[in-house]
C-alpha cells in the first residue's frame, strides 16, 4: 500500500472510532490534543451528513421515536452499517432490521415495518417516470390473447403485506394531517400499495383480494391467472372497478401479452 | 478523447447565481426569480425519475444550470467509482449543463464512504493521483470539469506544496478548470495561518471558471464550512481580490444548512452582482 492509501487509512479510522485518533494524530501539524480535537470535528460532520441523510429517508421513524432518541439510532445505524456509496439518498436501506434488533426499540414492534414502508416511498420518489396508459393500444389485441394479456406497474409501485395498519399509520404522521391522530392497531393485517401518481409517491390500503392481483401481476402473472388467485382470497373482489381505479392512478399503465 | 469543451468560453456571461435546493422549488416553480444560474448537488439527481428531476428538467427550460458533485471523492486511493460517473454522465447528457464540478477531497477507505470532503496531503503522489482521476473522469464525461478548493480543518505534516500550487500544478497537468470557493480559502488561512491572496496568485487566472461564495461558522477550535450563515465581511473583501485576479467570473451564492427564504440568498447574490459590476471593489 502506498503511503498516501496508509494515510487514508489511519485518517478513516479515526474518523469510524474514536479510539484511534490518537493514532492518526502524528499525521498533522500541530499539537496531537489539537489534532484529534479537529478530527472530532470530522467525525462529527460525517455523523451529521448521515443522520440528515436517514432523517430524510425516515420522517415518520423521527415523528414516532422523536429527534433526541433518532439522532441517537443515527449514530449507531451509522457505526454498524456505514455508508459504502458516494450518494447519500442511497443511504439507510438496512434501517429496518437494525431497529428490529435494536434493544432499545422493542416497545415499538411496528416500528420496523413503518421503516420498512418509509424505504419502499423513499425508492419510489426516485423511480422511473412512467406514461399513462394509453387504451387504443387494448384494440389492436386478438379475441385470443385476452386470456394471456398481463398488466403492467409502474415502476414507482411496491407492495407491503405486515400484521401493522401502515397505510393508517403512514397518513396520521403526514403534513398537513388533520383528522383525529389515532391508529386501531388491532385492526388486523395491513396490505399496502406505495404508488406516485402526480410526482408525489402514497400510501393506500389494499383489500386482500386487490393485494393478491396486484402481487401476481407484479410477478408477471396473466391476469387471467392473478383474477383467479385474487377471487380465491376475495370472493367479492370487483377486479372492472379495481382497474379502472388503478388506471386513473397511473398504478396500470400499461398491458403487454405474455 | 473528443475536444474538451471549455466552458468559461461558451457561457461567459452567467453573472451570479444562487444554489437550487429543494425548499426553494416552489418559488422557482411559481415565481422564476431573476438570478444568472443555478447549481444543483448532481447526486440528488441520480434517480431514474420522479419530482427532483422534473423540476431541474423544467428550471433548466429558463435558466443554465451547474452540476456540483459532492460524492465522487476523487482523490481516495481506494475505491471504484464507476457507477458514480456513469450516473453524472446520464444526468449531464440531459441536463447538458454549463459546468460540471468537483473537490480536491477524498472520502472513501476502509471500505467505507464518508460522504465529507476530507483534505488531501499536498504531495507529489496525491497530485498525480488526482491528475488521473481528473482526467478520468473528463474522458468518461467527454468535458472539462472544474475542481473546487475545500474548506480544511487539519494540515498533513507530510504536505510539501501549498494548497494554491497543488490546486495550480493540478489545472496545468489535467487541463480541469477551477472551482474557487473563496470562503473556504478564508477559512484555510484562518485555521492554518496560510495566506489566501497567495493561494490566488499561485492559480493561472484562466484556470479559474467558477467562485462560490457562502457563509461558515466559527468554531471553538476552528473555523468551520457549514454554508449555513451571510458571507463574513473578510470573504467579501477576499471576493474583491478574486475578481480583480480572475476577473467577472461566474459566481454563486451556497447555503446548506438553516437554509433562510429564498429572499436572503437573492440579496447575497445582488451584493456579488454589485461588486462584479464595480470589477475591483466590494
Amino acid at each position: 500500500m502506498s503511503e498516501l492509501g496508509r494515510m487514508q487509512k489511519s485518517f478513516a479510522a479515526a474518523l469510524a472510532d474514536a479510539s484511534q485518533a490518537l493514532h492518526a494524530a502524528g499525521l498533522f501539524r500541530g499539537a496531537p490534543e489539537d489534532a484529534i480535537g479537529r478530527l472530532a470535528v470530522y467525525r462529527g460532520n460525517v455523523l451529521a451528513n448521515s443522520h440528515k441523510a436517514l432523517a430524510n429517508a425516515y420522517p415518520i421513524a423521527v415523528k414516532i421515536v422523536g429527534e433526541e432518541f433518532f439522532a441517537g439510532l443515527a449514530r449507531e445505524y451509522l457505526r454498524r452499517h456505514p455508508s459504502t456509496s458516494g450518494d447519500l439518498n442511497a443511504f439507510g436501506e438496512r434501517f429496518a432490521d437494525f431497529v428490529a434488533a435494536f434493544p432499545h426499540t422493542q416497545d415499538l414492534p411496528y416500528l420496523p415495518d413503518v421503516a420498512r414502508t418509509e424505504w419502499l416511498v423513499h425508492r419510489a420518489h426516485y423511480a422511473k417516470d412512467a406514461e399513462r396508459l394509453d387504451v387504443r393500444r387494448l384494440a389492436s389485441i386478438r379475441n385470443s390473447a385476452w386470456d394471456k394479456l398481463r398488466s403492467v406497474l409502474a415502476p414507482a409501485c411496491a407492495l407491503f403485506e405486515s400484521c401493522w395498519p401502515l397505510a393508517r399509520i403512514w397518513e396520521v404522521h403526514q403534513d398537513g394531517y388533520c383528522g383525529e391522530f389515532s391508529v386501531d392497531f388491532e385492526s388486523g393485517p395491513g396490505r399496502i400499495l406505495v404508488y406516485r401518481p402526480d410526482l408525489r409517491v402514497q400510501v393506500a390500503p389494499l383489500s386482500v383480494g386487490a393485494y393478491r392481483f396486484l402481487q401476481r401481476v407484479a410477478a408477471g402473472d396473466s391476469i387471467a391467472a392473478a383474477l383467479v388467485a385474487a377471487l380465491g382470497d376475495e370472493p367479492g373482489f370487483d377486479l372492472p372497478a379495481a382497474l379502472r381505479a388503478w388506471v386513473e392512478a397511473a398504478i396500470v399503465v400499461d398491458f403487454e401479452l405474455g | 478523447m473528443d475536444a474538451i469543451r471549455t466552458p468559461s468560453r461558451e457561457a461567459p456571461c452567467l453573472g451570479v447565481g444562487v444554489g437550487l435546493r429543494s425548499v426553494h422549488y416552489r418559488n422557482f416553480l411559481e415565481g422564476r426569480p431573476g438570478t444568472g444560474w443555478l447549481e444543483v448537488h448532481s447526486e440528488n439527481y441520480f434517480g431514474d425519475g420522479g419530482y427532483d428531476l422534473y423540476v431541474l428538467k423544467r428550471l433548466r427550460a429558463d435558466y443554465p444550470v451547474s452540476l456540483h458533485g459532492v460524492g465522487l471523492a476523487l482523490g481516495s486511493v481506494e475505491g471504484d467509482s464507476a457507477g458514480h460517473v456513469a450516473r453524472l454522465r446520464r444526468l449531464a447528457e440531459e441536463i447538458e449543463p454549463a459546468f460540471v464540478s468537483e473537490h480536491l477531497c477524498w472520502g472513501r477507505a476502509l471500505g467505507q464512504h464518508f460522504n465529507d470532503l476530507l483534505p488531501l496531503p499536498y504531495t507529489a503522489a496525491a497530485l498525480s493521483l488526482m491528475a488521473a482521476r481528473v482526467q478520468e473522469l473528463q474522458d468518461s464525461l467527454r468535458r472539462r470539469v472544474l475542481v473546487e478548493n475545500v474548506s480544511t480543518y487539519l494540515e498533513f505534516r507530510a504536505c510539501d506544496m501549498s494548497e494554491g500550487d497543488f490546486l495550480g500544478e493540478l489545472a496545468r497537468r489535467s487541463g480541469c478548470g477551477v472551482l474557487l470557493d473563496v470562503n473556504n480559502l478564508y477559512v484555510n488561512q484562518e485555521n492554518h495561518g496560510s495566506d489566501a491572496r497567495a493561494a490566488m496568485d499561485a492559480i493561472p487566472a484562466a484556470a479559474v471558471a467558477e467562485i462560490h461564495l457562502a457563509g461558515h461558522f466559527v468554531g471553538e477550535r476552528c473555523l468551520i464550512d457549514t454554508h449555513g450563515e451571510r458571507i463574513a465581511e473578510p470573504v467579501w473583501s477576499l471576493y474583491g481580490a478574486a475578481l480583480e485576479r480572475f476577473g467577472p467570473v461566474p459566481t454563486l451564492i451556497e447555503w446548506d444548512t438553516d437554509i433562510p427564504a429564498l429572499s436572503v440568498l437573492l440579496a447575497e447574490a445582488r451584493r456579488a452582482e454589485a461588486a462584479m459590476k464595480e470589477g475591483t471593489h466590494v
